[in-house]
């Protein structure tokens, strides 16, 4: 079941909000349109649902151009951010409420809608209302109605953001998991960049309407198209240093603070260390240049200090501080060539 | 957030259909019953029936001037309207800002006072011709009581005291109105302008002019402009009250209307003024309007 | 509350307090005592009706003039006929605007129609009633459809249209879109999402503006008024006038046929009255 944009624009008045998309999703494929708020990725999967339409280029499912096939018509299911549960109805007529509207007969559906709400462990709240319900139960039932209709393909738009950090985490396993269970294209729209590392097979990076990068979230990671997306992705965020129209970035974690000077280590001073548990971050000013490295738990530090950083250079990354393309230089992999 | 999120796209003349099918059979009845009635009205009133048939012109439009029904029913609705709006307005201003405070069993006072205004106009005008009657009305009854003598209070019959009668009528009826609606817009008020005003140091007086008056503003122009528009098309409660009388001392624009229309059946005289009355109304609504507008500006 | 008011409270409690009772009260009795004295005198016999002083509490209650009115007299005709054109229209007008209503929330039409239309629709609310009274009556005349009740549905529909396109338009406004947005997503059509997802959330106002349509259609005057004549067609608020510009007048059975006109009134102003407000203000302000 292959989703395809081509060329994709949708412009309002004068404001370009998807700029020239051009997108490829296998089938079975679990795509994360990532980016900031803006970025027009919520349009883009709106655009595919059929509730906005593209000002020009064409959508095609599976081959074939849907652009003017109505949105009751296209066969994919969508989570929405707020759920958007039918307030009036029970948590089963919600769920059942696609097989209704395709006049399956209700013995059908009642077994279909038993069925899911088992797979998503909801059986206990099949007749209550929505408003009973808390955040996490809502956004199963939500999962419930797209999954009970065996759609071409799921359409998620930040479904996770409205919960609590912990159920969030929680929601993501079992989301992934999920997706493996049933096999179907799932196409997720997120701000969130660890939401997007964990849970695709491929990533969209976005930036105001236009594609940055679309791979691999460990390709995106180790090997980042432009600044943007290397800043982006990540958290800690990657670390710049401007010298004279190259931007240098390194990622914390390939930065290591050692207390002792050592042949070719760069110094610097420490800013403040933060205590995670798990490891330390550990800020540090280099010059007019502020950096942040990752250490080991056991690593301590007083501010004011004089440390050494050693940077692994193969990890080193090059921009353009014009235009933040990335600069291929000499490394070990493939050079990604920047869109 | 990009303007065609709040609504359906309706991009492809396709997508047109389905709301253009909707709005289909209210436009139709819209324009059937209320625009092409207008239409109509402009025929008529540029047609004379003589003898040797129908002509064109301005005729029943030129002797508005030289009526002198027409002006006196003019005059006597603006000053119908006039007074019924000032007591209403000062009436219902004053109880709505006595009665700001949390009032004990307020959906029954409510409920209570919607009476009035909900009744339909031919029992108000029953129940005030019952009420006005100079020889059993509870008025004179209740009067003579005090021992006031009531021989000359014959109301809704007596010349001089008939357009006071209706206008007490009409006062009865839609005060409650603008108090409500007064209530309404003074508990919308939010707190915080109160509280600055009298850490301020502002007096009772000053606070209402400065804070309370110009946050009412809306509240106000709506019910001003509401109840003109009912003052001056007014029609049923003086048919009932007094059928225009005693003589014509208390026959309002519609009234007369409504006599030349249905009493000498002049159809064309009778639309030629119902253009002035809505060009009237379109006038004074379009004022308000426009002084509604400035203030959200 | 008023802070100013909660200062004052608490150096003048019972004199405020005072006040705020006496005008209350006033205002009540002023209110109703009028409508109680009517129906006292529906219940009165003749001779206790031309009493002096007239008897408020006190007297032999009698069912005579109910009887005439809606037995002996026609009026129990203009009741029915005037519930019948007031459903009717009612809900031809419910039916016509709600439709309407929803087009222009939820469709964005191109030159500003939306916006263009709604304060059209409105404005035609804004007519006088006898300009729009005088060509119709010789519209109806001309289809030969004087003193017959359709008539009056027609026209009340045309009435009531604008007030039902205003109320809808601003409940459906106030819904938010995902739900349509899922249920099209889910598979149903526009009509079929309207139908199922959008009219049980908005019941409540339909509710209400089906009731404000019925107390208009119920109480509405000059267009029976010029449009029937004979006992065909006529609704009660014009059959009790009837009663009144004749020269003899029977104030017993003009009463009682008020007082049963004013029943619905009553109960519909109880149950409704949150919303009164807010319909009576155009939707500029909630009640």
């Amino acid at each position: 079941m292959g989703i395809e944009f081509r060329n994709v624009t949708k412009a309002f008045g004068g404001a370009c909000v998807v700029d020239d998309l051009s997108l490829e999703v296998r089938d079975g494929e679990f795509i994360v349109l990532l980016g900031p708020s803006g970025c027009g990725k919520t349009t883009t999967l709106r655009i595919l649902a059929g509730l906005e339409t593209a000002t020009s280029g064409d959508i095609l499912i599976n081959g074939e151009r849907v652009n003017d096939v109505p949105t009751q018509h296209r066969d994919l299911a969508m989570v929405f951010q707020s759920y958007a549960l039918y307030p009036h109805m029970t948590i089963a007529e919600n769920i059942g409420y696609p097989l209704r509207v395709r006049k399956l007969d209700k013995a059908d559906r009642t077994a279909r809608v038993q069925r899911v709400a088992a797979m998503l462990e909801i059986e206990s709240l099949l007749e209550r209302k929505p408003r009973q319900l808390s955040g996490g139960e809502r956004q199963r039932v939500a999962l419930a109605r797209a999954i009970v209709r065996e759609p071409r393909a799921y359409l998620m738009d930040e479904p996770l953001s409205n919960l609590d950090a912990r159920l969030r985490v929680q929601m993501r396993g079992e989301l992934k998991r999920l997706q493996h269970q049933l096999g179907t294209t799932t196409i997720y729209v997120t701000h969130d960049q660890a939401e997007a590392m964990t849970l695709a097979s491929r990533v969209a990076v976005m930036k105001k309407g236009r594609l940055q990068q679309f791979d691999t979230p460990l390709n995106i990671y180790n090997h980042p198209a432009n600044r943007f997306v290397a800043e982006f992705v990540g958290s800690p965020s990657m670390n710049f240093i401007e010298a004279e129209g190259v931007t240098k970035g390194i990622r914390p974690e390939h930065i290591q603070v050692l207390t002792v000077p050592e042949d070719g280590a760069m110094e610097a001073r420490v800013y403040v260390t933060e205590l995670m548990g798990n490891e330390t971050f550990v800020f540090v000013s280099v010059g007019d240049n502020r950096l942040i490295a990752r250490a080991p738990a056991e690593f301590r530090a007083d501010v004011d200090t004089k440390v050494w950083l050693r940077i692994d250079s193969e990890k080193v990354h090059f921009f353009e501080s014009a235009t933040g393309r990335i600069l291929p230089q000499r490394r070990n992999g493939a050079t990604e060539d920047p869109k | 957030m990009p303007r065609s999120r709040r609504f359906f796209n309706a991009q492809n003349k396709r997508e047109l259909l389905l709301p253009a099918l909707f709005l289909a059979p209210a436009l139709a009845v819209l324009l059937a019953l209320s625009i092409y009635p207008l239409i109509y009205s402009v025929t008529i009133s540029l047609q004379k029936e003589t003898a040797a048939g129908i002509t064109w012109g301005v005729g029943n439009f030129t002797r508005l001037f030289s009526d002198g029904f027409f002006w006196t029913a003019m005059v006597h609705t603006v000053i119908y309207a006039t007074a019924a709006l000032t007591c209403e307005f000062l009436l219902g201003l004053g109880l709505a800002l006595l009665l700001n405070n949390q009032i004990r069993g307020r959906s029954f006072f409510r409920a209570s006072l919607l009476v009035p205004m909900m009744l339909p106009t031919v029992v108000v005008g029953v129940v005030w011709r019952l009420m006005l009657n100079p020889n059993f009305g509870a008025v004179n009854g209740t009067l003579k009581q005090f021992g006031i003598d009531t021989e000359s209070l014959t109301w809704t019959a007596s010349p001089k005291l008939a357009m006071l009668s209706v206008i007490a009528v009409d006062v009865w009826q839609w005060t409650p109105f603008v108090f409500l609606v007064l209530l309404a817009g003074l508990q919308a008020i939010p707190q915080e302008p109160y509280e600055a005003a009298l850490i301020d140091g502002s007096s009772r007086w000053q606070t209402f002019r400065h804070v309370t008056l110009p946050l009412l503003k809306p509240s106000i122009l709506i019910v001003l402009l509401l109840r003109t528009m009912d003052l001056l098309r007014v029609f049923d409660q003086i048919f009932i009250l007094t059928e225009g009388g005693p003589g014509f001392a208390t026959e309002t624009i519609s009234l007369y209307i409504y006599r030349a229309a249905f009493r000498f059946f002049d159809f064309g005289y009778a639309a030629a003024m119902s253009f002035v009355l809505l060009a009237l109304t379109n006038v004074i609504s379009a004022l308000y309007i426009r002084f509604l507008e400035a203030r959200d500006a | 509350m008023l802070s100013t008011q909660k200062t004052q409270k608490r150096f003048y409690v019972p004199f405020v307090s005072f006040v705020h009772f006496v005008a209350l009260l006033s205002a009540l009795l002023f209110a109703l005592a009028p409508v109680y004295w009517m129906l006292t005198i529906s219940f009165k016999t003749e001779g206790e009706q031309f009493a002096s002083p007239p008897p408020w509490f006190v007297f032999t209650p009698t069912l005579e003039h109910y009887y005439d009115a809606f037995v002996t007299r026609s009026f129990g005709e203009y009741l029915l006929t005037s519930a019948i054109v007031a459903v009717t229209s009612t809900t031809l007008a419910l039916i016509i605007g709600t439709l309407a209503a929803y087009a222009l929330a939820r469709f964005e039409l191109p030159f500003k129609l939306n916006r263009r239309l709604s304060l059209w629709i409105l404005s035609t609310r804004m007519f006088p009633a006898i300009v729009t009274a005088v060509p119709l009556f010789l519209m109806m005349r001309d289809v030969q459809l004087l003193n017959t009740r359709a008539a009056l549905i027609i026209i009340y529909t045309a009435f009531n249209l604008p007030f039902v396109v205003w109320m809808m338009r601003g409940f459906f406004a106030d819904l938010p879109r995902d739900l349509e947005e899922a249920a099209l997503v889910d598979g149903d059509s526009r009509l079929g999402a309207l139908v199922r997802v959008v009219l049980p959330l908005v019941a409540p106002g339909l509710a209400a503006t089906a009731v404000f349509c019925l107390i208009v259609s119920w109480n509405e005057f000059l267009f029976a008024l010029v449009l029937t004549q004979t006992d065909a067609a006529m609704t009660l608020p014009v059959g009790i006038a009837g009663r009144v510009t004749q020269y003899e007048i029977k104030w017993g059975v003009m009463s009682a046929a008020a007082s049963v006109a004013i029943v619905p009134i009553l109960v519909f102003a109880l149950a409704l009255q949150k919303y009164l407000v807010r319909g009576l203000s155009m939707g500029a302000l909630k009640g």
